[in-house]
């Protein structure tokens, strides 16, 4: 299994395609394409932890997470009959991975707003599971929970593309290239999208933030 | 207040944070964080901020995930093969709503035609002869009233002999 596996991976290579060469999830989607269904069970065994990890960051709803995992996992398996290996897998899966949460995201958008801010109650509009703090002033005891909730709603506070960027290149590591192939821009456009989703982000989290923690890189 | 170089380094300074600069445009940056205050305070809240997003933790995975999507996958299967025996059914009905519905507005459309032909067209003798007197019919008024002149006329012409005028 692992032989034909690489071997379809290594026929890919030889057509010339780089980022996509030798990498071991394309050689596993051309199997299945081929008819071979446990190399689609490999494909769920070895991303599925990557994907809900990312869904969750995105929906910050740990049950709805594996949900909508198992909708990102559908969407390629229907894809079976027309993949093409343009890109690195992980590129591929990450788009549909991004495209799941946001309609996720858009829905509950909708829902929350035939909700009025009386009925929303003490969850507010951050993340389901995860209690918000209170208003007051944070200190040097604010909980952990509580710090994740505000980090949690920084992030849902910022515009899609720039929630996207965001996780991606803050938790799967992504680079600018990569992140502009996942989301269909370009690099540059990458660029001004974490520049200006950072600058959210520390002008919404200044208060939380604690001087000396960190790398202290700069010169 | 911050100078051109000043805003233009914060806007490549995520960039810079991230090592997605290149190697002359990276040591731009570094020389004048060097010397640049305010940029260097800029730099540290970013990147305090940045490494506060490793507050929000991996959720744990339940166990079993990959049995449960390929239970799912099987389900998926069965829709699949549903759908394709329903397929030919499916084209058969479309076509069989298609004709019926030509069908029926050839009907309607017929019968609007008769409907309106049989307005039109006079179809028995006394409707023929009928429709040929409408205009004299149309004046019937008006003929009456004539028909009333000239009895008077005739009353009057027979008076009129009679006394020698």
């Amino acid at each position: 299994m692992g032989k034909a596996i690489a071997v379809a991976a290594g026929a890919y290579e030889h057509e010339g395609r780089r980022g996509a060469a030798a990498d071991y999830d394309v050689g596993l989607m051309l199997a299945f394409q081929r008819g071979d269904e446990l190399s689609f069970q490999e494909l769920v065994e070895r991303n599925h932890a990557r994907v809900i990890g990312l869904i969750y960051r995105f929906i910050g709803d740990a049950a709805d997470a594996e949900d909508l995992a198992q909708e990102v996992f559908l969407r390629i398996y229907r894809a079976r009959p027309t993949y093409k290996p343009t890109a690195k897998f992980s590129t591929w899966m990450f788009r549909i991975t991004a495209n799941v949460s946001l309609n996720a995201l858009r829905s509950r958008a909708n829902r929350r707003d035939d909700v009025s801010i009386d009925q929303m109650g003490d969850t507010g509009d951050g993340p389901r599971g995860i209690p918000d703090g209170d208003c007051s002033m944070p200190d040097d005891h604010l909980h952990q929970s509580e710090l994740q909730g505000k980090v949690q709603e920084a992030i849902h506070a910022l515009p899609e593309k720039q929630q996207i960027a965001v996780v991606l290149n803050k938790y799967e590591g992504m680079s600018y290239a990569d992140i502009a192939r996942t989301i269909g821009c370009s690099t540059m456009a990458v660029k001004s999208l974490l520049a200006r989703a950072r600058d959210n982000l520390k002008d919404r989290l200044l208060l939380y933030i604690r001087t000396g923690r960190g790398r202290q890189r700069i010169a | 207040m911050s100078s051109p170089v000043c805003h233009w380094v914060r806007s490549v300074l995520a960039a810079y944070l991230d090592g997605e600069l290149k190697a002359s445009t990276a040591d731009a940056v570094r020389r004048h964080l060097a010397r640049c205050e305010s940029c260097r305070r800029r730099a540290r809240e970013l990147e305090e901020a940045w490494e506060l997003l490793d507050e929000v933790k991996a959720v744990p995975v339940r166990p079993g995930f990959t049995e449960r999507m390929m239970a799912r996958i099987v389900e998926e299967k069965e829709l699949q093969a549903l759908e394709a025996r329903l397929r030919p059914n499916r084209i058969l009905r479309q076509v069989a709503a298609t004709v019926l519905g030509l069908a029926a507005g050839l009907v309607l459309g017929l019968a609007i035609y008769g409907w309106t032909g049989h307005l039109r067209e006079p179809s028995s003798p006394v409707e023929r002869e009928v429709s040929r007197h409408m205009t004299f019919l149309e004046d019937a008024e008006l003929l009456d009233e004539i028909a009333v002149i000239e009895a008077i006329d005739r009353l009057t012409g027979a008076g009129e002999r009679a006394s020698g005028v």
